[in-house]
């Protein structure tokens, strides 16, 4: 697999890591904040965020039995806990706004439910929420933008 | 306050005068809540903009905002395409614009087609059919610039939605 191409202009870039940074400091829970950005990329199928933060919730010390359940996190039961079953809801109404149905764009899905948000609210404080929304955005925007560019796994080193 | 609808004014919306449903309330007020954040998002939402044609952005931002159902990028972002002189009909026929292609260039249908895929990702990539007509388009530097403004109008989106924000009250040229 070969980058279609690999041009983003360099203030689009610095802009979406500041995003980025300013999201994950706000939040104050790095093992938390890869859980969220990985499972966020799972569901955009982005090879190359998966490989990047894969190693750096590693580095982190992300349990691995954490990563290998991941995908299936509803139904892996005592593995997550309250708050971070919170988070990852939060991220998949979020991320999946579309309702994920390309067949007909706009059916199925739909804003955040009001069950997945009200949750999410019980976790965390208003600005610790306002972060950890802003973080789905942010790994959502680097998603989009090495998905259409199909930049391959591979590049990032710790 | 008339209750004639001709007359009715964004502040119209939600007060029930003229027999609408109420308007909701906003979640958060993610902005003021995380400033860092929302400064990051206004760069970036500038760097996007820069080298694309004003009116194939709010084209593609409107697109990607009905997909995305934010309701307030939508108000937003359909009344700055009528300021940067868009018709009503192109407006109008942007939800069903594969079956109005001729009210369109194909300039603009390859970057609605790329909007579509780049925004609905769950299902999977962005096909090389739609890339490569994008590519047939748009020079690279300038297709990079694309990516990043459908990115950046997804962002946006997200905000909206989650945080529930209140449309009908924007207006062109006061952000």
């Amino acid at each position: 697999m070969t980058a279609r191409t690999r041009l983003l202009d360099k203030s689009v870039a610095q802009a979406m890591s500041t995003l980025s940074a300013a999201a994950k400091r706000g939040l104050g829970d790095p093992a938390l904040a890869e859980l969220v950005v990985i499972r966020a990329s799972q569901l955009n199928h982005c090879a190359f965020c998966l490989d990047m933060h894969l190693t750096i919730a590693r580095q982190h010390g992300v349990p691995e039995k954490q990563l290998d359940l991941l995908a299936a996190w509803e139904e892996a039961e005592g593995v997550f806990d309250e708050r971070e079953r919170s988070a990852l809801a939060l991220t998949e109404a979020v991320t999946v706004l579309t309702g994920g149905t390309s067949q007909a764009f706009g059916s199925g899905g739909g804003s955040v439910p009001d069950e997945v948000y009200a949750t999410a609210a019980k976790h965390f404080d208003e600005t610790r929420l306002a972060h950890l929304v802003g973080l789905i955005v942010a790994i959502n925007n680097w998603n989009r933008v090495m998905v259409s560019r199909r930049i391959p796994p591979g590049g990032y080193t710790a | 306050m008339t209750t004639h609808t001709d007359d009715r004014t964004p502040t119209d919306h939600g007060t029930g005068t003229v027999g609408y449903a109420p308007a909701h309330t906003p979640r958060l007020a993610w902005a003021e809540q995380a400033p860092e954040v929302f400064k990051a998002m206004v760069r970036l939402d500038a760097a996007a903009r820069k080298g694309l044609d004003p009116k194939l952005l709010e084209l593609v931002k409107v697109r990607a905002s009905q997909i995305n159902r934010c309701a307030l990028c939508v108000d937003m972002h359909s009344k700055d395409a009528l300021a940067a002189g868009e018709s009503v009909e192109r407006i109008v026929q942007l939800s069903a614009w594969e079956e109005s292609e001729h009210f369109y260039t194909e300039r603009e249908l390859a970057a609605l087609a790329l909007t579509e895929a780049v925004t609905v990702l769950t299902d999977g990539f962005v096909p090389d059919a739609v890339y490569e007509r994008a590519a047939a388009h748009f020079e690279e530097a300038e297709l990079a610039q694309l990516i990043a403004a459908i990115t950046v109008i997804n962002a946006w989106n997200r905000f909206g939605v989650t945080c529930r924000l209140v449309p009908g009250h924007y207006q062109p040229g006061h952000k």
